[in-house]
């Protein structure tokens, strides 16, 4: 009784779903904004939270680039100034073409007007404020493609640097241009949005002039859409792809994820959000000056998004509003207190302070403290996790491989070779760390490559994958893989692990096992945003593939579905690795010391999943110290030492090679092997 | 004058700018080399140790250009303002190091870069509140001797901010090659780990290679009141971003191409003001920026970075 008492006193809608809880939140959320401006006659409150919007969705742009991808964009404000100065030429007075009769075309449509202010004829253009959003959002993503293509193969901080630049460049061209922009001067007079006149209906039309409510509606729908956009994004295939690249570059590469063109594509929306606000802000304000672009709002923007949670779609609003607060409320009214008391006790020092002036410094003390104290922000974009009952924290070790595996689609291995490496070199400079290595991986073998540290096991994997070039020829079903990409090799059916295990720590389990299905889905932004019928039906089979998959270990990692990867166990991170890969649907899989740092019964567990994995017809590569696992598995084994295949033939065979046991194994193995045959031959004959 | 002397004359105009630049880019260029990090509070650090000299130059009696001195005062003044200058300059970075960045060192992703923007916005504003944002006139007691080559003019103050910049340079040269503590910054640069194990008190070599980079902002923020004749708050920016290209330029991590990225950007700057006109230097800069970072990102003399894989 008591506990139900407490319960519906801390927390009164524990019994409700998580999503009704958010749904409902948001639906009362948005009520008391729609209702609020109908409340209060000041019209300044209503303005001031009309510009929290449009930082909103400034701010949620900036999310998808550096929440989201992970690309530190410092310059964020020329998408903005783009889209403002988009709009304020084609509706200011202050650009004014000659007019001549190749222009009447688009008087005809009324995106121009013909106009005689004494003398020539000139040229005014009326772009509709309702289609200048949706084109002031694709002429901004267009910049953002043209600026990002040649900086985003850019490390992380020098993308910082470059972006920087260009957010200062934009401002000076737009000082500079005059013809086009009236230079330092700006544009005044921008039109604000009209309500065109429906007849039919008896409405007149509406213009918006410099009353503040029908802006601050405006706005609350902008952040409507953005926050809805950003929500639908992130919980896509898109956004699982971003969250892995922003986590590792070389994994997502690895897992079929194109860099370029997911960096593109968030810096395109980023872009474009930032263009369409551009558009709106500068209609409210109806003027458009160099100034308002410059590094100073760039630098707060990052401020807010750092401020509400790197990633966190409701975090950066919330952090967009906390900074309007604290700028057009908390420090002014602070400072009036301030002088109250300095009236009041006579200090001057009160008197004269004025905190507004402090406004900046606020920003960079607030910067320092996040960083340095809450660096996910005040509402963290990663959720909670789900607490572990006891027996789901309990699996034995066991023999014989998976469980449920009849959930799992069985390959067609096919015939003839799947893998075929001929002549394959790799250099580092001079160093070479293949040389000529010929490898053949027959369809449904198990190949093992076994050799000492260095002698180039990982680095044919490498080569193999695309993630450093390599001579020679690899060809996979046919198909050549030297020139490709690590995520068009995957595509191809090629899928590894890796000897150091790179997953996507801060990502969940669930999340990491669908990036393996990057590659197999289709969905783009427009599928993920809106969810016609196939996203959703393909979104739901890629849940259920991913939850199969994880099924396959048991107990192991379905009760952690939903667990940061980071948190797990070192076997588990290993299983998570495989089942990763397995969901892009190999034909074959690369394995790169896949039991390194288990203990010897999880070994052998692995190992049995391993041969299950090859029964159901998967091809297999595997490299691996462990030679127990190795005599299990493989067909044949290469043993490589410095780059050079030294010896190929089955387990037996290699081990008993003279020069293998020289460069690898060592003198113990040898009198193991030669106190083995001895036994054997002793039992031969007695 | 005749379109060489106007060559020559943003040569010498170059050079000073370029000076400038090197100092500054040195400290992007030792902080990244120990790091990998961005410091953007080196930005204003450069901006603060213009006012600390200032300040030092106006407690001793310079007031705008009003007092001259010229022979050993002249030398005493400078030496004392560029030692308490740098000096100063220098622990700042080492307070920003010491107190903000180290407990981040550890946290991997931007963290430490996004907390030096927060770090140069609060340089910044302590400027902008405590003194003002307006554009002070710099004390500066150099004599105006010039000389004349040609139509161009080379003062005294441009021959004497090459020959600090240069004594500058060697000293930092030698610090880093000859002594213990150089050879000790160098172990940490290509691996800390490795040179944690080997003894060198990584800990301290990161606080050096602040407080050296700072100091040397410290002078070029000196040396940038020496030459423009004027302070302001937000001197940092435009010349911070400058010489950070500088750095990027020489190949960001080494030291002697941050001098000859330096020396490259000021000659750049004042050659493209000649040609195109000031308005659009900057962009000249950038677009010289995005073009060495995509076709050559190691830069012309190469890229040294810790060995963090």
């Amino acid at each position: 009784m008591a506990s139900a008492f407490t319960t519906l006193i801390n927390r009164p809608f524990a019994s409700w779903s998580q999503d009704k809880r958010q749904l409902w939140a948001t639906i009362l959320l948005t009520a008391v904004f729609a209702i609020y401006p109908l409340l209060t006659d000041d019209d300044s409150n209503i303005d001031t939270i009309a510009n929290a919007m449009s930082y909103a969705t400034l701010a949620l742009g900036l999310n998808i680039v550096v929440g989201f991808a992970g690309l530190l964009d410092l310059g964020y404000a020329a998408f903005f100034a783009i889209g403002a100065y988009y709009y304020g030429i084609f509706t200011a007075y202050q650009i004014m073409p000659p007019w001549s009769e190749a222009w009447a075309p688009l008087a005809y449509v009324g995106l121009v007007e013909k106009i005689n202010q004494g003398g020539p004829d000139l040229v005014h253009f009326t772009l509709s404020f309702w289609l200048a959003l949706p084109t002031g959002a694709l002429v901004a993503g267009f910049f953002g493609v043209l600026f990002g293509a040649p900086t985003l193969k850019l490390r992380g901080d020098y993308l910082a640097i470059v972006t920087l630049g260009f957010g200062e460049i934009v401002p000076i061209l737009a000082r500079n241009m005059e013809s086009v922009t009236n230079g330092a001067a700006g544009l005044n007079g921008v039109k604000g949005p009209t309500i065109p006149a429906i007849k039919a209906f008896g409405f007149d039309g509406y213009s918006f002039g410099v009353a503040a409510t029908p802006y601050y509606y405006v706005g609350m729908v902008l952040v409507a859409i953005l926050v809805f956009s950003s929500i639908r994004l992130r919980d896509s295939r898109i956004g699982r792809a971003w969250m892995a690249v922003r986590e590792d570059e070389t994994a997502a590469s690895a897992m079929g994820i194109n860099l370029r063109n997911f960096k593109l594509l968030a810096f395109a929306i980023g872009a474009s959000f930032s263009g369409f606000t551009g558009v709106f802000f500068v209609s409210k304000l109806q003027v458009a000056t160099p100034e308002m672009f410059n590094f100073s709002v760039s630098s707060m923007l990052i401020v807010m998004v750092v401020l509400g949670g790197m990633g966190s779609v409701w975090g950066v609003v919330l952090g967009a509003g906390l900074l309007q607060l604290l700028q057009t409320w908390i420090l002014p009214q602070t400072t009036n207190v301030l002088h109250d008391i300095g009236h009041a006790i006579g200090s001057d020092i009160l008197i004269a302070a004025d905190l507004v002036q402090w406004t900046q410094m606020f920003f960079g003390i607030i910067i320092v403290v996040m960083m340095l104290f809450r660096r996910d922000g005040l509402i963290p974009a990663t959720r909670t996790q789900p607490k572990l009952e006891m027996e789901e924290q309990q699996a034995d070790v066991k023999r014989g491989g998976f469980v449920n595996v009849d959930r799992i689609e069985k390959w067609n291995p096919g015939t003839g070779n799947a893998l075929e490496i001929k002549d394959v070199t790799v250099r580092f400079g001079g160093l070479v760390a293949l040389n000529k290595v010929n490898l053949t991986v027959p369809a449904g073998g198990v190949i093992a490559v076994i050799g000492p540290n260095g002698s180039g096991k990982s680095t044919l994997f490498n080569a193999i994958t695309g993630l450093v070039p390599a001579e020679g020829s690899i060809k996979f079903e046919g198909m050549e893989l030297i020139g490709l990409r690590p995520d068009e090799v995957l595509e191809k059916g090629v899928a590894r692990t890796f000897q150091n295990i790179r997953l996507f720590p801060k990502l969940t389990v669930l999340e990491n096992v669908l990036i393996g299905q990057h590659c197999r889905l289709k969905t783009l932004p427009f599928g993920a945003i809106f969810r016609p019928p196939a996203a959703k039906a393909e979104e739901a089979g890629a849940l259920r593939k991913a939850l199969d998959i994880i099924g396959l270990f048991g107990n192991r990692l379905t009760p952690r579905a939903n667990h940061m990867v980071a948190g797990l166990s070192y076997a588990n991170r290993r299983r998570v690795e495989v089942s990763r890969a397995l969901a892009s649907r190999p034909r074959i899989l690369l394995l790169d010391e896949p039991t390194a740092g288990m203990n010897p019964n999880e070994t052998l567990e692995l190992a049995e999943q391993i041969g299950e994995l090859n029964a159901m017809g998967l091809t297999i590569l595997i490299i691996e110290h462990k030679l127990d696992v190795v005599t299990r598995l493989a067909n044949r084994v290469t043993v490589l030492d410095h780059g050079d295949v030294i010896a190929e033939g089955t387990a037996n065979e290699v081990q008993r090679n003279e020069e293998v046991l020289t460069a690898y194994l060592g003198r113990a193995h040898r009198a193991k092997i030669e106190a083995q045959d001895a036994a054997a031959k002793e039992n031969a004959n007695g | 004058m005749t379109l060489g002397d106007l060559w020559l004359q943003q040569l010498i105009n170059g050079l000073n700018l370029g000076a400038m630049y090197s100092l500054l880019a040195l400290g992007f260029t030792l902080v990244y080399c120990i790091m990998e990090l961005i410091n953007f509070s080196h930005f204003n650090v450069f901006m603060v140790g213009a006012f600390i000299a200032l300040g030092v130059l106006k407690l001793m009696g310079m007031d705008g250009q009003s007092v001259i001195l010229t022979g050993l005062p002249l030398i005493g003044v400078l030496t004392l303002t560029f030692l308490i200058t740098m000096f100063s300059s220098g622990m700042i970075g080492v307070g920003i190091e010491r107190l903000l960045l180290r407990p981040l060192r550890a946290v991997t992703g931007p963290a430490a870069m996004i907390l030096t923007i927060g770090v140069s916005y609060i340089l910044f504003n302590i400027i902008l509140i405590g003194i003002g944002g307006d554009t002070r006139n710099f004390a500066n007691p150099l004599p105006s001797v010039a000389w004349n080559i040609g139509g161009a003019v080379l003062r005294m103050r441009d021959v004497l901010i090459w020959g600090i910049t240069i004594v500058l340079m060697l000293g930092l040269t030698y610090f880093v090659q000859y002594t213990k503590l150089g050879k000790g910054m160098r172990a940490t640069a290509q691996d800390p780990e490795a040179a944690r194990m080997m003894g060198v008190e990584v800990d301290n070599v990161v606080a050096l290679s602040f407080f050296i980079g700072s100091a040397l902002a410290g002078a070029s923020g000196l040396i940038f009141g020496l030459y423009y004749n004027y302070a302001k708050v937000d001197m940092g920016f435009a010349a911070g971003l400058r010489a950070f290209t500088a750095a990027v330029l020489g190949g960001i991590g080494n030291v002697p191409g941050a001098m000859l990225g330096g020396v490259l950007i000021g000659l750049i700057e004042s050659g493209s003001s000649q040609l195109i006109g000031q308005l659009w230097a900057d962009v000249v800069i950038f677009s010289i920026l995005v073009i060495v970072l995509v076709f050559r990102p190691a830069g012309l003399l190469g890229r040294q970075a810790p060995n963090k894989s």
